[in-house]
């Protein structure tokens, strides 16, 4: 075989080179993991005319679909070209020019989410509608990021490996007067959550600073004494990833904030990434870029214009714990250290 | 007399009725269901027309209005005792459905008639209830089985009110609410509330012939399944428009104090503590045994001692359980276990 492939550009496109000359595999974007069902037919129409037959359900929720000839790019462009404008501009209201060149970017990462309170009766959110309207904020943009977005701490979403983890909670309201102190809700407190409820007197008590939000008082009440308020709250994780050399569980950055503050936060990653990057995206989880620039510098042009509701908590300061796979992994000359490049 | 009322000449009617009344009805309060983006429909005090839940069956039935959740009956000090006062004393004006109101004539035979002793809180609202009899859909709703238990329709109500796309029809029943239509130009209408006269689940209540069989009911094996299905959350109690246990608790301010008040409170035989007795012991341990307790008690145990079922089929705890236990299929499949029994009796 001989062939001139600019890969590099291919995968700018979302085509993933293959073990086997010549072949690709094609990532489709699907946020929060969620579409309508029709869209199989998209996907059974390519594996089967381009491709090998078969699909990937993507790690990171997208279709893949390998086996793509890189002869055949250029068709398999063309036919998703519809694909991408009912998803992404009718469904998701992104920015972006349709045409057949593909997907423009493969930077920001498709945005995973569990199921949501669509279905689930765990979830606190609807994390399908959260995901779509997040989409826009984020692609196309050549600069990485991953978010997912998980219903519930339970986070079957793994938000605690994302750039940016959104854990979907509530702040329960006890409503004293509803209340038969069975104490079921301790029960289930005590099981499957924080411990952070007691019975006394036949009523519950509550040491609210540990409780995590998941909202299993509420379901577990048969009374309906638990509440979820009207308000919508979020915790936000960050600097999470997989990897060969450091993968790190994020750690928690904001807690009780409202979606506006989600939006806030969201809305300021490409600033940050231009700022640590100096304008240069590269391939790098968010928290590289948060180790390079230092957590206040982070916290600083994250929050910028971001106004915080009056219940949100931020971080003062954040312990990373990393995996190391090869000890003192962080000691080296002075000279190979990442710095954030000066500014103008 | 039958009248046909616009929505805003409906609203002024309840206006003028709940200057004399404190008004009850089924009213939604979203996002407060089990799961989150649903709602909770319960009874409230309403202050309009428009709170008025009227297209869905409520989650919690019409008892909370006679018997809350939670109340202070008297609060006590060095050995003197204060009762509670009542924050409105107006006579009630309660939107219920025929079961509804056939739950609280059950209510009447454990609180006014049970041990020839009338219980003076209950008694003294009771004696202030007006009802609206609320027209419910064709065959009510799909756990409904109203029908079978025979409560699907009842007497005592001051109006019957079916809602409808642009107002509702009454029919005033009690003269003396008259005088609430009268300042309005209520068209006359022919209308009577329709019962519902077939639902979709029919329960076939089972014949206990005598306390031997009673007895062997005891030990069916229909029972162990609830063992491993039921979450003894007591959800299915909450819901249940008849179940009228209470629990007496007293507490005191601090725990240095003698001063503090005595409660009345919600109880369930689902759940643990319902049935400890001084020494620890426990009457029944298992779901299963209180599920069995639960069913004899509305469809057998009741008619024994007041002639009529306990249960009104509403339905309310099939609708409310989360573990999706069906209390009319436990009934049914009961029934014919009985007949089982009865047949092997003969037989011999």
């Amino acid at each position: 075989m001989n062939k001139d492939i600019n890969i590099n550009q291919l995968r700018t496109n979302c085509f993933r080179q293959s073990k086997i000359p010549g072949e690709f595999m094609l990532q489709m974007r699907v946020p929060g993991g969620t579409v309508d069902a029709k869209y199989l037919s998209f996907v059974q129409s390519i594996a089967e005319k381009w491709g090998n037959g078969s699909f990937h359900i993507g790690t990171r929720q997208t279709f893949d679909i390998t086996g793509i000839k890189y002869e055949s790019i250029a068709d398999v462009n063309n036919y998703i070209a519809k694909y991408m404008k009912e998803v992404e501009v009718y469904l998701c209201d992104v920015d972006m020019e349709i045409n057949n060149h593909g997907y423009p970017t493969i930077g920001s990462r498709n945005i995973m989410g569990c199921i949501g309170n669509r279905h689930c009766i765990k979830a606190n959110i609807d994390t399908t509608s959260l995901a779509r309207r997040l989409e826009k904020e984020i692609f196309p943009s050549h600069y990485h990021i991953k978010l997912s977005i998980a219903g519930c701490p339970n986070d079957c979403a793994k938000a605690h490996f994302q750039d940016f983890g959104i854990i979907g909670v509530t702040r329960p309201i006890y409503l004293k007067e509803r209340c038969i102190g069975c104490g079921r809700c301790v029960k289930v407190c005590t099981k499957a959550a924080t411990r952070v409820l007691k019975l006394v007197d036949h009523k519950i008590q509550k040491d609210a600073c540990c409780c995590v939000g998941c909202g299993e008082c509420v379901t577990a009440c048969p009374a309906s004494a638990w509440v979820r308020p009207n308000k919508k709250f979020y915790r936000i994780m960050i600097g999470g990833r997989t990897g060969k050399q450091t993968p790190r569980m994020g750690k928690m950055f904001l807690n009780w904030v409202t979606e506006d503050v989600v939006f806030g936060v969201i809305k300021n990653w490409q600033k940050f990434s231009d700022y640590v990057m100096g304008g240069k995206p590269e391939y790098l989880h968010g928290g590289h870029l948060i180790d390079r620039a230092g957590y206040d510098a982070f916290k600083k042009v994250i929050l910028d214009g971001v106004k915080l509701n009056p219940e949100a908590l931020v971080a003062q300061r954040i312990l990373w714990s990393e995996t190391e796979y090869r000890s003192n992994f962080n000691l080296k000359p002075l000279s190979m250290h990442p710095v954030v490049p000066p500014r103008d | 007399m039958g009248y046909k009322l616009d929505w805003n000449d409906f609203r002024i009617f309840l206006k003028n009725l709940s200057s004399d009344f404190q008004v009850y009805a089924p009213k939604r309060f979203p996002q407060q269901g089990r799961y989150s983006d649903t709602d909770c429909i319960r009874y409230a005090k309403i202050a309009s027309a428009d709170e008025i839940e009227y297209a869905q069956k409520s989650t919690y039935p019409a008892k909370e209005v006679l018997q809350p959740i939670n109340e202070t009956v008297m609060y006590f000090v060095e050995g003197k005792y204060i009762e509670a006062k009542e924050a409105d004393e107006r006579p009630y004006f309660i939107f219920a459905r025929a079961c509804d109101i056939n739950a609280i004539a059950r209510f009447d035979d454990i609180y006014l008639k049970n041990g020839h002793f009338a219980d003076p809180l209950y008694q003294k609202r009771r004696q202030k209830v007006h009802f609206a009899l609320m027209q419910c859909p064709e065959k009510g709703w799909d756990s409904c089985f109203c029908v079978s238990m025979g409560t699907n329709s009842a007497d005592e109500y001051g109006i019957g009110i079916a809602f409808c796309e642009d107002g509702v029809k009454i029919d005033v029943k009690d003269t003396a609410f008259e005088k609430y239509l009268a300042p309005l130009k209520a068209s006359p209408a022919d209308f009577s509330v329709k019962p519902v006269s077939e639902n979709i689940v029919k329960v076939e209540v089972p014949e206990i012939s005598s306390k031997e069989i009673q007895q062997k009911i005891k030990s069916l094996d229909m029972w162990h399944e609830y063992d491993k299905r039921c979450l003894e959350c007591g959800s299915c109690t909450l819901a249940c428009s008849t179940c009228t246990c209470f629990t007496t608790v007293d507490i005191t301010y601090t725990p240095e104090t003698n001063a503090g008040e005595r409660r009345r409170i919600a109880a369930s035989c689902h759940i643990d503590g319902f049935s400890d007795m001084a020494g620890g012991h426990s009457f029944r341990p298992t779901a299963g045994e209180r599920m069995r307790y639960k069913v004899m008690h509305k469809v057998h145990d009741h008619k024994v001692r007041f002639g009529h079922n306990m249960c009104v089929g509403c339905g309310r705890c099939d609708d409310h359980c989360p573990a999706y236990i069906s209390f009319s299929t436990a009934v049914n499949k009961l029934a014919k276990e009985v007949k089982r029994l009865e047949g092997e009796r003969e037989n011999g």
